[in-house]
């Protein structure tokens, strides 16, 4: 373990995310509203600070030898945080929170692509800060394809050594040239989807200012809103649809996608994972619209399928924005999009959750024992489609679940303990950990995150990062073997 | 007509057996001396030591004034180079190679092709595979083979009791059954001897009736005579080796609850890799435990196709005792055929007599284009087209001089499949579909080919 190398590495990240403040600050210099300031200083602590740690630990040596597995995990989970705190300044210096937590809560949520809000009035804070805000959301969608494509994969971290061979780019052995083809392929179907939803949204009326900050939380399926009752603010079936197909486009493997633009479509279709997504989606929606209609909550049906759609869509996918509060809407329906929270986008997009992959994985796996139950003697596989899953990538699995779900209920715990009540402790760290953005009860699609204690928030802010990394990726860095020589 | 067969194993043993009896010439290569005194002490055959693979030996065995070429050795490697110099040494050759391997056959379309210009490659797996198949397609037929690219089917199957044709003489079939469907008796089993019947046969209760008709017709027909077809859906296979595997592959879906049984770890995973719904289970055949513990007694069919044909009798029998519906076994040995039905296995597929078979549909003389053989090898059913100028075109059914124990099944015209009459008359390219004792399989070639073929 190199740390001089994580460190230098890790300035690097710290600049080029001092950098993209330059987009907020521009936005800052238009509309003349006085967030110019200390964007411009921020952007300045952070370029300074990263380029000085980047050249401190600088060693001729690093380009010898190759990353290593345990080098790759401490630079992205430390890197992560890093990146949180120097994304927190804008919000420090602008005076839109006062004190760190805040700051750092806002920042790690837009980072974690999680959505949660400790702002209570969005609509008061200033257009540079708010466009700083999404942005965080559409960097950290950057960071997470590319970690789950192409770091996760070949750390072979929690049964993503599955789509090893699904990647787009080339298959050497060597972590770094992986990374930075693979990277610069998906960013262009990242970029390119972006510019599409944006256009769309255009057209439907938003201004460029809003359409740019609503594609950025729905790419990197974040959920942050430049107004207090999200989406909902817009009272517009076109742009709610628009979203929705856009949140399932973001909650889809971006290799996927990049073989969908290479014309193959067939692909798309033929991928177990997502046909899962898919049917579990349209039956959600089925499911949750009737029950919406039956219990009156809609007048018509055309206003159910609009908000129930986009509401499964939003939760599937863990985006988190809002049109209707389900809060409100009858049990069967909360009772699904609480299980929609659990399990999340498919594996390798920007969603979170514990993903569908892993669902399907647990869920066979747990049959093919049941199996072996009533065949003793008989010899099968676990199979995604065609492809039988080795053993290494159910016990990844079986271990990421036990460990998501311990962690979730040990935060939870926590955030108890801190003096809220039970409904909202486990609801706050489900949306936390799954980067879900709203929970239920206190934070619910109406409510925000802001009164919670300073101890919750400290909590929920390691859980974004913590299940934004897939778990073991940070936890690994509290296991003492870690450190040792 | 002067035939090489290279390879005197099982199959090249019977092939040069059999078209010795039908006087042709034949030349039989083999490295082992004993092999080549065992062909020539049963036979009247030439025959020569040495590799098949080698061009010498090709030359000294006449390959240049040769009409066909069978390369029937146990070694694929060995019978494609068999017919890839034979290929060089004479172009117009007919090359029958017996190949089995997927890595070869997988690549059909390159050997048959102008390089090494293969006529047929015959891969005994896939046809035992197949006829499993067709056996599930008609539980209870006893034997079922297909003609005329599958449109025609020959079926040989014990008619119960109740059936309205037993005791009926077979000029009363029509007037039992009715008079739309197309049907012919083609043979009667009656105490294990084959008799190809007249009109005034009767059927009588215990024969084995081969009838052949059109495919679509035969669910009709199977009802009008009485027999209840109950369709195989529980199936299991013993022995993932090759022919339990493609058989396994084909079975794999919705339709059938197959079983795989093998007792190699490394096997069973392959297997369990590569199928998606069959059950693969590790364990012995012959272990009555497993056999109880998968409930063999549900069974419809159990398929014993391991490379040990002592396993696969004893499996079937136990599979049997054990309350299994139907059994099929697989068997190399031709000397343990006639042991098969007495012991209560009610089929057996052999490999080996599937590429014999197969063989002989390319050296029948003139245009024979496919023949089975049916009960063993007692009786063939032949493919023929009527050539032009062939003295049967013209004729009535009734008045073609064929030797008794002969006759004609059926035939096709265009797409249509007709099942005649006594006053039917043959039309030139037609396809006839017909039956024969083997005794007589000479003299009708010799009505079917055309006068001016000389050999």
């Amino acid at each position: 373990m190199r740390w001089r190398y994580v460190l230098h590495v890790i300035g690097a990240l710290v600049a080029c995310v001092g950098m993209t403040m330059v987009f907020a600050l521009g936005w800052g210099l238009w509309y003349g509203d006085g967030t110019a300031g200390p964007l411009a200083m921020s952007m300045v602590i952070s370029v300074v600070c990263g380029a000085l740690m980047f050249a401190a630990f600088r060693d001729p040596s690093f380009r010898r030898t190759p990353m290593t597995h345990r080098e790759g995990m401490a630079i992205v989970a430390l890197g992560w945080f890093a990146a949180g705190v120097a994304g927190g300044l804008p919000f420090y210096l602008g005076g839109t929170f006062h004190t760190v937590v805040d700051c750092v809560f806002e920042s790690l949520s837009g980072f974690s692509t999680t959505g949660s809000s400790v702002l209570e009035n969005i609509e008061a804070v200033p257009r540079g800060i708010l466009f700083w805000r999404s942005l965080t959301h559409w960097l950290g969608g950057m960071g997470i394809i590319v970690f789950s494509l192409a770091i996760l994969p070949f750390l072979g971290v929690g049964g993503m050594q599955l789509y090893k061979a699904e990647v787009p780019g080339p298959t050497p052995d060597k972590l770094k040239p992986r990374i930075k083809d693979t990277a610069v392929t998906l960013w262009k179907v990242y970029v390119l989807f972006s510019a599409l939803e944006t256009l769309l949204l255009l057209f439907g009326g938003m201004d460029l200012f809003d359409s740019l900050c609503h594609t950025f939380g729905t790419m990197a399926t974040g959920g942050f809103s430049t107004r207090n009752a999200s989406v909902a603010a817009y009272q517009s079936a076109y742009i709610d649809y628009v979203i929705t197909v856009f949140m399932l486009i973001a909650g889809v493997n971006f290799s996927l996608h990049y073989l969908l633009l290479k014309g193959r479509p067939a692909a798309l279709l033929r991928d177990p994972e997502f046909r899962t997504f898919a049917v579990m989606y349209l039956a959600f929606v089925a499911v949750i619209a009737v029950a919406v209609y039956m219990d009156g909550e809609y007048r018509s049906v055309a206003d159910s399928v609009r908000y129930t759609s986009f509401q499964v869509a939003s939760i599937l996918t863990t985006t988190g924005f809002a049109t209707a509060d389900y809060e409100i809407w009858p049990g069967i329906a909360q009772a699904i999009l609480l299980f929609c929270m659990f399990v999340g986008g498919c594996a390798g997009s920007t969603g979170g959750g514990m993903k569908v992959m892993r669902i399907m994985l647990v869920l066979k796996h747990s049959y093919h024992e049941l199996f072996r139950l009533i065949h003793p003697r008989s010899v099968s596989r676990v199979k995604m489609g065609r492809i039988v899953v080795q053993d290494d990538v159910l016990r990844g699995v079986w271990g990421f679940f036990v460990l998501w779900i311990g962690l979730f209920v040990l935060a939870a715990f926590i955030v108890a303990a801190s003096g809220v009540d039970v409904v909202t402790s486990f609801a706050a760290s489900l949306a936390c950990i799954g980067n879900i953005g709203p929970g239920i009860g206190m934070v619910g699609p109406t409510e925000n995150f802001a009164w919670l204690p300073a101890t919750a928030k400290w909590t929920l802010t390691f859980c974004m990062v913590l299940g934004r990394l897939e778990i073991y990726t940070v936890i690994i860095l509290f296991v003492p073997e870690f450190w040792r020589k | 007509m002067r035939i090489i067969i290279v390879g005197a194993g099982e199959v090249g043993f019977h092939i040069a057996q059999r078209l010795a009896v039908e006087n042709k010439e034949v030349v039989v290569i083999d490295k082992s001396p004993e092999a080549l005194r065992k062909v020539a002490e049963t036979s009247d055959v030439q025959t020569i030591q040495g590799a098949g693979s080698s061009p010498e030996v090709l030359e000294d065995a006449g390959i240049a004034q040769a009409d066909i070429l069978l390369a029937v050795t146990d070694s694929d490697e060995i019978n494609l180079i068999a017919c890839v110099f034979a290929n060089l040494l004479n172009p117009n050759i007919t090359k029958l190679a017996r190949i089995r391997a997927g890595i070869y056959t997988n690549y059909k379309h390159l050997l048959t092709g102008d390089s090494v210009g293969i006529t047929k490659i015959i891969n005994p797996d896939e046809e035992v595979v197949n006829s499993v198949l067709r056996l599930m397609s008609v539980p209870g037929a006893v034997e079922i083979n297909e003609f005329a690219g599958g449109k025609i089917r020959l079926l040989g199957m014990y008619l119960p009791p109740e059936s309205p044709v037993v005791g009926a003489r077979l000029m009363e079939l029509r007037s039992r059954i009715g008079n739309d469907l197309g049907l012919v008796i083609a043979a009667l089993v009656r105490d294990d001897k084959l008799i190809i019947p007249s009109g005034m046969d009767r059927i009588q209760e215990g024969d084995v009736v081969y009838f052949a008709c059109d495919i679509r017709e035969q669910e009709d027909i199977l009802r009008r005579l009485g027999v209840h077809v109950e369709p195989v859906r529980e199936v299991m296979i013993v022995g993932g080796g090759n022919i339990g595997y493609k058989l396994a592959k084909a079975l794999d879906n919705k339709y059938y609850h197959t079983r795989i049984l093998e007792n190699r770890q490394k096997r069973c995973e392959f297997l369990s890799e590569r199928l998606d719904r069959p059950i693969v289970l590790m364990g012995d055949a012959t272990d009555q435990e497993i056999l109880r513990e998968e409930n063999v007694h549900d069974m419809d069919m159990v398929i014993a196709v391991t490379g040990d044909e002592e396993t696969n009798i004893l499996t079937c029998l136990l599979a049997k005792s054990l309350g299994a519906k139907r059994t099929v076994t697989r068997v190399n040995n031709f000397g343990y055929m006639p042991l098969i039905e007495p012991i209560g296995i009610d089929y057996l597929v052999c490999p080996r007599l599937s590429a014999i078979n197969s063989l002989l549909h390319y050296i029948r003389r003139g245009r024979i284009i496919s023949s089975v053989s049916i009960k063993g090898e007692e009786a063939e059913a032949l493919e023929a087209i009527a050539l032009k100028d062939s003295p049967i075109v013209g004729k009535a059914i009734k008045d073609l001089d064929f030797p008794r124990g002969s006759l004609v099944l059926c035939f096709q015209r265009g797409g249509e499949i007709i099942m005649p009459r006594g006053d039917s008359v043959i039309e030139p390219d037609d396809r006839l579909l017909i039956i024969s004792t083997r005794q007589n399989i000479p003299k009708v070639e010799k009505v079917l080919t055309t006068k001016v073929e000389f050999f």
